[in-house]
């Protein structure tokens, strides 16, 4: 089923030290990737950029093939990317006359550019996810927001909302496939036919996903309640965060990475 | 109609981290009218192997055969194997969607493409072979019903389609015991009516009663095969694979180390209460306890 490709949220158990890392330092680190990311200003501050990548995937032992299944179902997006800045961007110097077009070097160089950009946005969010179960994920971006409960944020319910939405994903898909099964034993269509027949032919998996999938939410709201859950005031934690050794390696190294990607940009190449 | 699996693997999400092998090499054939019992633990594959009678799953490796024709070859229609064969899933009442009972009933049918007069009268009669016959019926929500109706409703629209072999994953599952009663009776009564049967079960004294023929799987393999009578001499092996044995075998066995000479082919209670009487008639059991 197409629903099990889906790459980026999926987990890859193993021991490693970007799976060890602090999930809120790891975070950061995205955070820092993206700025990195966007402040290369051209193709010389890339390298560091990708040196950097290949560190993180080769420590983390996420295999490379899983990396480029996160930027599959964004082909399109890139190609789309970069014949429009290709065709599309003022440029001086003319290096191929297509015959509807003058490609310019000055475009070309932005096209390969920001299509770049866009993969190694794509893969770095993805090795976070490759490298962090989701639970442990919300938990970092609940310590990470909860300053922001001086102005009332509610970040604890929001951590809680999601790791919940996300525990529910595989249940939930696990759920639509059996119904899709039980349905198609009894002779249901889910493949063929046009748009209109198609989406009728949905409303028999539909209606007993959200049956199950609020009796499944009245239960746990009922679980919750009976082990005494009442929001996140004066909870304490199973799992506590600890910056180690590691993490403050990470992050001297993402120092690093942005001072090199700055002084690159400065070098004024290509 | 007779269903044969040749050599069949299956393997779920090969070549991720996640790959899991539910059958190796299975082979297997359903005789028409016989009620086969499909034993073994979680997970020792029988509900993929149920899966593939219908042609629901395909298999890694291997093949499913209609008749002696692979039901997964190009040019094969696949309906006339879910037409041939329903599949009664576990919890089958969590797939109703309809507003109506009726409605929802004739949702196989409508699929084969039947005419509206048709699609009538099998729904009536499903739902008359599923006991369930009170006026005004037809005309409810699924919702309202109790579960086990809800089941029943479930079983209907499966029959409804008028298959020659019927697969069950656990009908009595979470029943209580008047309905299990009643879900096993309804089971033995199309079994009685000509109806193929195979069900997945992890009652022993289930399987016992009406099954002519039981399949015991471990780790996706067929380990064991043959009448309940040869399977449930093997009260050990079945332990070793964390199964049980009918409580009647277990009688039985308690009474033979006693000393009593309690013959090891009986797994029924009537043959139970049978071999009891002659042992009182003799009127000497060997030892005393």
């Amino acid at each position: 089923m197409a629903m099990r490709d889906i790459t980026l949220g999926q987990y890859y158990p193993a021991d490693s030290a970007v799976h060890r890392l602090d999930p809120r330092v790891k975070i950061l680190l995205l955070i820092g990737l993206i700025v990195a990311i966007f402040m290369a200003r051209n193709l010389v501050a890339f390298i560091p950029v990708v040196l950097f990548l290949i560190l993180a995937t080769v420590l983390s032992q996420v295999p490379v093939r899983l990396m480029i299944k996160g930027i599959k179902p964004l082909r399109f997006i890139l190609v789309l990317t970069f014949l429009l800045n290709l065709f599309f961007l003022p440029g001086e110097t003319p290096l191929w006359d297509v015959g509807f077009a003058v490609i310019k070097k000055e475009a070309l160089l932005t096209a390969i550019l920001y299509s770049f950009r866009l993969v190694l946005l794509v893969m770095g969010s993805s090795l976070l996810t490759l490298t962090t179960p989701p639970i442990v994920l919300t938990d970092g971006l609940e310590r990470l927001l909860s300053p922001l409960k001086v102005i009332h944020f509610p970040a604890h319910e929001m951590a809680m909302m999601m790791s919940i939405a996300l525990r529910f994903i595989p249940t939930l898909l696990e759920e639509a496939d059996k119904i899709m099964k039980a349905q198609t034993a009894r002779g249901a269509d889910f493949e063929s036919g046009n748009l209109l027949k198609r989406a009728r032919a949905m409303v028999p998996l539909l209606v007993p996903l959200f049956v199950s999938a609020f009796r499944r939410a009245g239960d746990l709201a009922m679980a919750m309640e009976a082990r005494c859950y009442h929001g996140g005031e004066g909870r304490t934690r199973l799992r506590v965060l600890r910056i180690s050794d590691g993490d403050v390696a990470a992050c001297v190294l993402m120092a690093a990475l942005i001072f090199c990607v700055v002084a690159c940009n400065s070098l004024h190449l290509y | 109609m007779q269903i044969t699996l040749d050599h069949v693997t299956h393997t779920y999400q090969p070549g991720s981290p996640f790959q899991s092998t539910a059958l190796e090499d299975v082979s297997l054939t359903i005789r028409p009218g016989e009620f086969l019992a499909l034993i073994g633990h979680t997970g020792s594959g029988k509900s993929t192997l149920a899966q593939h009678i219908n042609g629901l799953l395909q298999p890694t490796s291997g093949r499913v055969l209609m008749d002696g024709q692979d039901i997964h070859e190009k040019g094969f229609d696949k309906k006339v194997v879910r037409r041939s064969v329903g599949l009664v899933f576990q919890y089958p009442e969590h797939q109703l969607f309809e507003e109506t009972v009726a409605r929802d009933v004739a949702f196989g049918p409508r699929n084969l493409g039947l005419p509206a007069d048709e699609i009538d009268g099998r729904v009536r009669e499903a739902l008359k072979k599923v006991g369930l016959t009170q006026a005004g019926i037809e005309e409810k929500s699924p919702f309202e019903l109790s579960g086990g109706q809800m089941r029943r409703v479930a079983i209907a629209g499966v029959l409804a389609m008028r298959p020659d072999m019927l697969v069950l994953d656990e009908p009595a599952a979470g029943l209580d015991p008047q309905s299990r009663e009643d879900m096993l009776q309804l089971i033995a009564q199309l079994h009685a009516q000509g109806a193929t049967i195979v069900m997945i079960s992890h009652s022993m004294d289930d399987v016992a009663r009406f099954a002519t023929r039981a399949v015991v799987m471990e780790h996706g393999r067929i380990t064991m095969e043959g009448t309940p009578e040869e399977i449930f001499r093997h009260a050990e092996r079945l332990e070793s694979m964390g199964l049980d044995v009918p409580s009647v075998c277990r009688l039985g066995i308690q009474l033979r180390q006693m000393g009593v000479n309690c013959p090891d082919s009986v797994f029924r209670e009537e043959q139970a209460v049978q071999a009891l009487l002659d042992l009182w008639k003799e009127g000497k059991p060997h030892g005393h306890a």
